[in-house]
């Protein structure tokens, strides 16, 4: 996989690229989703503090032949910031969950709380969701083994993959098999292609028509 | 900076900030409930294209954080700076910038409410003590302005059963029903536990953040993006006023909150200087870290002269001490000590000198200034401060503007009667062709026309009924080259008196606050011409925040709407009467081949039109109906509103 340089103000007119994907990073506080991110778009490791609400980064990519720009969400695993993730679900085409393998409960807290919240509030139906274990540098501290994180990815129907985003290993192998994986998506494609970016509203629910506003 | 509201929710509160602007900056083309879903979803998913082209619904794919046109791009300098205000770690800005120009940014909203209102293991209980104090504070404020416009209100009371209910009456097109109006998931707001307290907290924080100074960094600094006008853009009044109806609050406690907010900048400005005087210099960056919200500008002679010169603090401190003892009984911890220790008590003292020297500046700077470039031959162009609002510490201007008179008085007395709270001047400009031209036209009337319409019957009758038809016979026109000559010389002022009015918001005069324009007949023009000219130079946006033009004499085609629709913020109303036929005598030509603003209404996007035919049957009638109009437009709504006309009275 070939990247251009990534950037998240790119100043183009045109779209020059065929589709626009929006991914989106979920899982515990600390489980290392800023720092997959950061790895990915500006290939770097550094310690980062607790991210706040959410950030937001475009890396455009060849992949499969085609031009694709990625708009990636990093949401911030904090409980006090729950109920904000919950809105930037919607549209996202493809859903990257992540977990520590040195530390059990970010992988538990996946079917207990992150795989329901994607139920709840993913908008697209086919939507392509990815499980990722980060931190596999620290082997000798593993509390979740790979046998488990396949069989969690099986039963929720999702790809896998582990990754350490400190060594670089497997980093873009993730998000180049959660893209390519959306390409094979029909369903997904229509919404992103760039001139149909707007079709993600057709999705949107119902008018909520009895409340009324009283404004005045 | 202590508020009492916590990081996290600070954090929301910069998100609903930026949201809103950007929502309030679709809306400018696409008013909430003008149009059909659709055309407000085409309008948001264009979003990521340039707003700048209303009308061309471009594809574009362009980044939508990219685009500097966004009201919420860093170029704009309207997020930033409140964002540092807010102490919101710089590190998320980029997210929340992204977020309020996304496309589905309006399902966010629900989402950052909620984290305003739902956190609560942090606030203890001295904050939420703070926050009941400011709640208390508020309403005692909003009560003491409420006084003034009880007719006001009981106008809105009475309308609004028969508003909710949608109006006949307003041509806009098809004037949605207001229940998705909001065009939020309302659902996801009613089972917020939406706290009271919590939200004057919120506003108060916000509005503290918007009239701040800017502070600037030095890294914004040397990029040379330091364009930031100071005071308060109407911008983020428009997208105060969408979050307060998200917030389903009054408009007129927010206006409580400016006032507030304006009296604590003050007492604060004071403070500083004060203090400048002992303290050593030190680098701007450095000072602003320090004083935390006062730029370093602020700091220099000039700003503080208007402070200390033009500034009525007599009267604020007189409206305070009378408040005082209100309080004091209301919020025990508050005491009886004025407003400073309220400004404490809520938490942040906004020490702006821009605001601040918003008194001074506007006192001195649109009552007392002569024009120092005349243009043209115009040669009467001054204002006068009317309404008892003055030094009052509103943080809104009204411009008013007539347009047709027949003595000087006429140049107020349209205004006289309608209660608002803000800060109303009125422009008197060149009266004497005005009434020269306004003259002219009735005595026209009252001559010749008038013989032959007697011998047909009711004059009345004729004149709203059998002339709106534009059916005018040949006779009538053949008698207006008198009216000819006059009333081009009175347009050619006009269009020069708009481009004086353009220099003068441009120079700040008003103060740096928003300002309301409403016009009509020439003056409406006057208006729309000053608009134009806003619309010529970069950066003019956060200016202007409503216009009202009443009977316009502005051609539809030919003119640039669209260009001077984006300089407004807000609500822009055109309001016409089919039946103002002086206007289309003798702007014929022009109504014949463009089309007549004052006549009919106007496709533009983000314009709202009302017919008010069965209030105005004459150019002249608008001398009366003014007040009246205005007051069904409530202008303090948000969104487009026009209350059904009584069953007509006249």
């Amino acid at each position: 996989m070939d990247s251009s340089s990534s950037s998240s103000s790119s100043l183009s007119q045109q779209p020059d690229f065929d589709y626009l994907f929006k991914l989106l990073l979920i899982g515990d506080s600390g489980v290392g989703k800023s720092s997959l991110l950061l790895r990915f778009t500006a290939d770097s490791f550094e310690d980062l503090s607790p991210t706040i609400g959410v950030d937001f980064k475009v890396k455009m990519v060849n992949i499969g032949g085609k031009k694709l720009k990625l708009a990636i969400w990093d949401t911030a695993g904090q409980e006090r910031f729950r109920t904000l993730t919950s809105s930037y679900y919607r549209g996202a085409q493809g859903i990257i969950m992540v977990y520590d393998v040195t530390r059990r409960e970010t992988f538990t807290n996946l079917s207990d709380i992150w795989a329901k919240e994607i139920d709840l509030y993913s908008t697209n139906q086919d939507c392509i969701k990815m499980l990722v274990g980060n931190k596999v540098d620290k082997e000798s501290e593993r509390a979740v083994t790979k046998k488990e994180g396949i069989e969690f990815a099986r039963e929720y129907g999702c790809l896998f993959l582990e990754c350490s985003a400190k060594t670089k290993v497997n980093v873009e192998q993730c998000f180049e098999e959660l893209v390519l994986k959306i390409l094979d998506t029909p369903s997904l494609l229509a919404d992103a292609s760039s001139g149909a970016k707007k079709n993600i509203f057709k999705q949107k629910p119902p008018e909520a028509d009895a409340a009324a506003s009283s404004c005045c | 900076m202590a508020t009492t509201l916590t990081p996290t929710q600070r954090y929301a509160a910069g998100a609903l900030l930026a949201l809103a602007l950007r929502q309030a900056q679709i809306h400018q083309s696409v008013p909430l409930g003008g149009g059909s879903a659709d055309d407000e979803e085409r309008a948001s998913s264009a979003s990521g294209g340039s707003s700048a082209s209303t009308a061309t619904s471009s594809a574009s794919g362009s980044d939508a954080v990219a685009d500097a046109d966004l009201w919420t791009h860093d170029s704009r300098g309207l997020l930033r700076p409140v964002f540092r205000f807010l102490e919101i770690e710089p590190q998320a800005w980029a997210g929340l910038e992204e977020t309020a120009a996304s496309p589905e940014a309006k399902h966010h909203i629900g989402a950052f409410l909620r984290i305003i209102f739902e956190e609560h293991g942090a606030s203890s209980s001295d904050r939420l003590e703070q926050e009941h104090a400011l709640a208390k504070a508020v309403d005692v404020m909003a009560m003491s302005l409420g006084s003034g416009i009880v007719p006001d209100e009981k106008i809105k009371e009475e309308g609004k059963d028969s508003t909710t209910s949608s109006s006949g009456t307003a041509e806009s097109p098809e004037a949605g029903s207001p229940e998705n109006l909001l065009g939020i998931d309302k659902l996801t707001l009613d089972d917020v536990p939406a706290k009271h307290h919590r939200k004057m907290a919120l506003l108060y924080a916000l509005l503290s953040a918007c009239v701040a100074d800017k502070p600037v960094s030095q890294e914004e600094e040397e990029r040379k993006s330091s364009h930031f006008r100071k005071g308060y853009d109407a911008r983020h009044r428009v997208a105060l006023r969408l979050i307060a109806t998200w917030l389903d609050i009054k408009w007129i406690k927010m206006e409580a909150i400016e006032v507030m907010v304006a009296c604590s900048a003050m007492a604060a400005a004071k403070e500083q200087e004060q203090e400048r005087e002992t303290a050593s210099p030190k680098s701007k960056w450095e000072k602003w870290k320090r004083g935390g919200i006062i730029g370093a500008a602020a700091l220099t002679g000039g700003a503080l002269l208007a402070i200390t010169g033009g500034l009525a603090a007599p009267a604020i401190a007189a409206g305070f001490g009378a408040l005082a003892p209100t309080l004091g009984t209301l919020v025990p911890f508050i005491g009886a000590s004025g407003f400073a220790a309220m400004a404490a008590a809520a938490g942040s003292v906004a020490g702006s000198v821009a605001v601040a020297a918003s008194f001074g500046a506007a006192g001195a700077g649109l009552t007392g200034s002569k024009m120092a470039r005349r243009i043209g031959k115009v040669k009467e162009f001054e204002f006068k401060p009317i309404g008892d609002n003055h030094n009052q510490g509103r943080l809104a201007v009204g411009i008013l503007v007539s347009g047709f008179a027949f003595d000087e008085d006429d140049f107020c007395k349209p205004w006289e009667g309608w209660k608002d709270n803000l800060e109303k001047y009125i422009l008197q400009w060149e009266s004497k062709h005005i009434i020269a031209v306004s003259t002219a036209i009735q005595d026209w009337l009252t001559s010749r026309l008038a013989m032959e319409l007697m011998k047909q019957g009711a004059m009345r009758t004729v004149l709203s009924g059998l002339l709106a038809a534009f059916a005018w016979p040949a006779t009538l026109l053949a008698a207006t080259d008198f009216i000819d000559s006059k009333w081009s010389v009175a347009i050619d002022r006009s269009d020069k008196a708009g481009k004086m009015l353009a220099e003068v918001l441009l120079k700040g005069l008003q103060g740096n606050r928003p300002v309301s324009l409403i016009g009509f007949s020439l003056g409406a023009r006057v208006i729309f011409k000053c608009l134009q000219e806003l619309a010529l130079s970069s950066d003019n946006e956060g200016l202007v925040e409503r216009v009202v033009l009443l009977g316009a004499p502005v051609s539809v085609k030919g003119e640039q709407w669209e260009p001077a629709r984006k300089m407004v913020s807000g609500r822009f109303v055109n309001v016409y009467s089919r039946d103002d036929w002086i206007l289309g005598v003798t702007f014929r030509a022009s109504l014949l081949t463009q089309g007549l603003a004052g006549i009919q209404a106007i496709d533009v996007p983000g314009v709202e039109n009302v017919d008010v035919t069965e209030l105005v049957d004459g150019h002249s009638s608008y001398l009366s109906a003014a007040q009246q109009i205005l007051e069904h437009l409530e202008l303090n709504t948000y969104y487009p509103v026009f209350a059904p006309l009584p069953v007509v009275s006249k």
